[in-house]
């Protein structure tokens, strides 16, 4: 008759318990997925274009459905008020890195060639796993929409930090260019998935502030590599 | 980055997935790993961690029944055992953050997020042995207490700027606040907060402030390093640290609930709760808090008797005060009761006391016999162990008789340990605890000068604020009637002034409350009487 989901602060607290429960399941068999595939092209390579195409639609959708899970559960805390954020200084190329071998697989088999351009001795202060995610997400939808090469990029401006990724692909449609990206409200679950990245992506950045200064996302088309550019800009 | 060999080193898997151990275990051997092992749970790594010296120990948190990851790593840390002093590298699907809220004092050296697949494992580890090496210089020096050496070779890496300075500014800070060198921690500190207002930081300064005896200084810092980061449980804990010096109780229960709020699953902080709100009389508070402890100690290092005591003396008081509230705790205390001695095993002084909460709750149950039973046993006990038995077992002795109904022997036990402890005033502040009005110097002063406040509020018309002294008073004191009839007296005013059925109902409670305490041989037993009379000529809803 009534349902238990939503009558008090109680039931929500179980919610939490059951997202993260039910997160850490997915990720034990998105990660058994992961290794079974990687043991299985190792085993059996690719023998045709087609095979090729396979293996890599598998390797991609895998990295989003991972991707969106560490944007459900973040997001759900910061709605919560449960999301903390530790800014402390941290090395760019440590970040940058992780991010790239998290996804090495997934662009061996899209055949896409990724450059890094970040100085080793580049820090600043930011939160290493909330920034991680967002590189992530963005890395994993690069993947998708460039044709072969990627660039990573971090440097320092007169404003702060800027870590730029730019592809060779079409570039972001003008529906998304004209997102109100900052917005808080801005998320649309209707138009799909892409925004709710962007959506993680633009309040990550607001959580990292410096004298007042807040940080933001930018997107564009053109760049180095003629595609999308995404740039988190952070104070 | 440098290829590291890996042949030498001794690493350890433990996940309770066959498939996850097998598959870290095939990435390791591929970076060239020699020596693996595997656990599949938490017993079995720290049997092999204490009879291996194992250099890496990957670890997932949630290994299904038993110990979780971060109390693997709790054992580890706080006992010695050859793989103490191993790399920890915690692993879990999601975010590290809500397993750093809960940690205490121990913290890994790195986490990693699942997936894991070859390419993040060889870059983390080989990331992680190479700081290790660059700074095993400084933690040799610390280790040997050669502090001279450490601080040195701390001041170069920073002075280098070298990739390792971050981590040696947190460590150059520690090393100088544990020499007691607080304005040179201060320093560090203040060096790091000028380019950013870093919550580690911040909460460094809190520390030197602490240790500098300047506890408003150390409150501000708390604050800021709280407002940059509001669900920093290392700062909650210092907050509370420095109540606890204060002995601000109320503060220290406040701070202490927020922290446990955000972060449930810290045994060592529920376990503070469970105690100042003991000592508060927040009972209903207590009682929850130490459940919670004794449910979270199952399989940590930090379970406690003395827990699951504070469990059965929160319960039990609950049930002297408000028999209904108590009724659901009850079905809990049965099972703590019950599983004491497994846990514990049984040493005379805790077996007596224990007894003596068991005679309490047996009698709560209904079960008279049995509880009359056990508590002439321990009776024969007590009177074996003679002079020996401690204080707290006697009153814990004072109350079992009284829940059993003996109410004469309770009462010429009381006045034995009275007279006993005569002029040893922090035994009499003790025993305060089963009087009426209390015995201690320090406590009679207290109820007199509460009372005189109050008074005086109530003299000058002010109910609400007479009725916030006595309450504060009643909670303090909560055996003694002359205060909660003064409580009722102050509400009665207040219900004829403003006449909300609210402070009506307030009243009433109070007063059924002290029918239970007092017959019509008390003392106060008329001045009872005719405030029952005055709070129902005085209801709100009959004039209506």
């Amino acid at each position: 008759m009534n349902s238990p989901i939503h009558n008090d602060r109680e039931s929500q607290v179980d919610f939490s318990l059951v997202l993260a429960a039910s997160v850490h399941d997915m990720k034990n068999s998105l990660g058994m997925l992961l290794n079974t595939l990687a043991g299985m092209m190792e085993s059996a390579p690719p023998m045709t274009p087609e095979q090729a195409r396979t293996y890599a639609v598998l390797e991609y959708e895998a990295a989003r459905i991972n991707s969106e899970l560490i944007q459900l559960l973040s997001l759900y805390r910061m709605q919560e008020k449960r999301l903390m954020v530790q800014i402390d200084e941290h090395y760019l190329i440590d970040i940058l890195e992780e991010q790239l071998a998290r996804n090495d697989m997934l662009f061996r088999t899209r055949g896409i060639k990724v450059s890094l351009d970040c100085d080793e001795d580049l820090r600043w202060y930011l939160d290493g796993e909330l920034v991680g995610g967002v590189i992530n997400t963005v890395l994993v939808n690069c993947s998708r929409y460039c044709r072969q090469a990627l660039t990573i990029s971090a440097s320092l401006d007169s404003k702060g930090l800027c870590i730029r990724i730019a592809d060779d692909g079409a570039g972001y449609p003008a529906s998304m260019l004209n997102l109100p990206l900052q917005d808080k409200a801005g998320v649309s679950f209707v138009s799909g998935s892409t925004n709710l990245g962007l959506f993680f992506a633009g309040r990550v950045a607001q959580l990292h502030t410096a004298k007042g200064v807040q940080g933001r996302i930018v997107l564009e088309n053109g760049g180095s590599l003629g595609g999308g550019v995404f740039s988190l800009h952070l104070p | 980055m440098a290829e590291m060999n890996f042949s030498k080193l001794h690493a350890l898997i433990v996940d309770d997935f066959d498939s996850f151990r097998m598959t870290v275990g095939k990435m390791l051997q591929e970076m060239g790993f020699v020596h693996i092992d595997s656990a599949v749970n938490s017993s079995e790594a720290l049997r092999l961690c204490r009879t291996n010296a194992y250099d890496l120990i990957l670890c997932d948190h949630n290994l299904g029944k038993g110990k979780s990851g971060q109390q693997v790593l709790e054992d580890l840390r706080h006992f010695d055992m050859p793989s103490s002093d191993a790399l920890f590298v915690l692993i879990s699907a999601e975010s590290s953050k809500s397993i750093i809220m809960a940690a205490y004092d121990y913290e890994p050296d790195a986490y990693l997020t699942k997936p894991i697949t070859n390419k993040i494992l060889e870059q983390r580890l080989e990331r992680l042995l190479l700081q290790r090496a660059k700074l095993a210089p400084v933690s040799r020096a610390i280790k040997a207490k050669r502090f001279d050496e450490a601080l040195a070779l701390c001041h170069r890496e920073i002075a280098s700027g070298g990739r390792y300075a971050n981590h040696c500014q947190k460590l150059l800070g520690q090393l100088y606040l544990q020499l007691g060198d607080y304005p040179k921690a201060e320093k560090v500190y203040r060096e790091v907060l000028e380019a950013r207002p870093l919550d580690w930081a911040q909460l460094g300064m809190a520390r030197v402030k602490k240790m500098q005896g300047d506890f408003i200084g150390a409150q501000q810092w708390l604050e800021e390093a709280l407002a940059t980061n509001p669900l920093f449980m290392k700062a909650y804990d210092l907050q509370a640290e420095i109540f606890r010096e204060q002995q601000a109780k109320d503060k220290l229960q406040q701070t202490l609930a927020r922290a446990v709020d955000i972060s449930p699953l810290s045994i060592l902080r529920q376990q503070q709760l469970g105690h100042v709100a003991y000592e508060n009389n927040d009972l209903h508070t207590a009682a929850n808090a130490y459940k919670r402890t004794v449910k979270l100690g199952e399989y940590s290092c930090f379970d406690s008797l003395s827990s699951h005591l504070g469990f059965a003396r929160a319960t039990l008081a609950l049930v002297r005060e408000d028999k209904a509230a108590a009724q659901p705790l009850l079905r809990d205390l049965i099972k703590v009761m019950g599983a004491i001695e497994q846990r514990f095993g049984k040493t005379p002084e805790q077996k007596l006391e224990t007894d003596l909460l068991e005679v309490q709750l047996l009698s709560a149950l209904g079960e008279h016999k049995k509880a009359e039973e056990l508590l002439s046993a321990t009776q024969s006990s007590a009177a074996e162990a003679g002079e020996q038995v401690p204080l707290e077992v006697q009153i814990e002795m004072v109350r079992a008789l009284r829940a059993a109904g003996h109410k004469d022997e309770a009462a010429s036990l009381l006045k034995r340990l009275l007279e006993e402890n005569k002029g040893h005033e922090a035994s009499l502040e003790q025993l305060d605890e089963l009087l009426e009005e209390p015995a201690s110097e320090k406590n009679r002063a207290r109820v007199a000068a509460v009372n005189k406040k109050g008074i005086a509020f109530y003299d000058a018309g002010q109910y609400v604020d007479a009725i916030e002294c006595f309450n504060n008073a009643a909670q303090a004191f909560p055996n003694h009637v002359g205060i909660r009839l003064n409580l009722v007296q102050a509400l009665i005013e207040k219900v004829k002034q403003d006449r909300l059925s609210r402070d009506y109902e307030a009243a009433q409670t109070i007063l059924t409350r002290i029918e239970n305490m007092i017959d019509s041989s008390h003392e106060q037993f008329r001045r009872y009487r005719q405030l029952q009379e005055m709070l129902l000529a005085s209801d709100p809803e009959k004039r209506r």
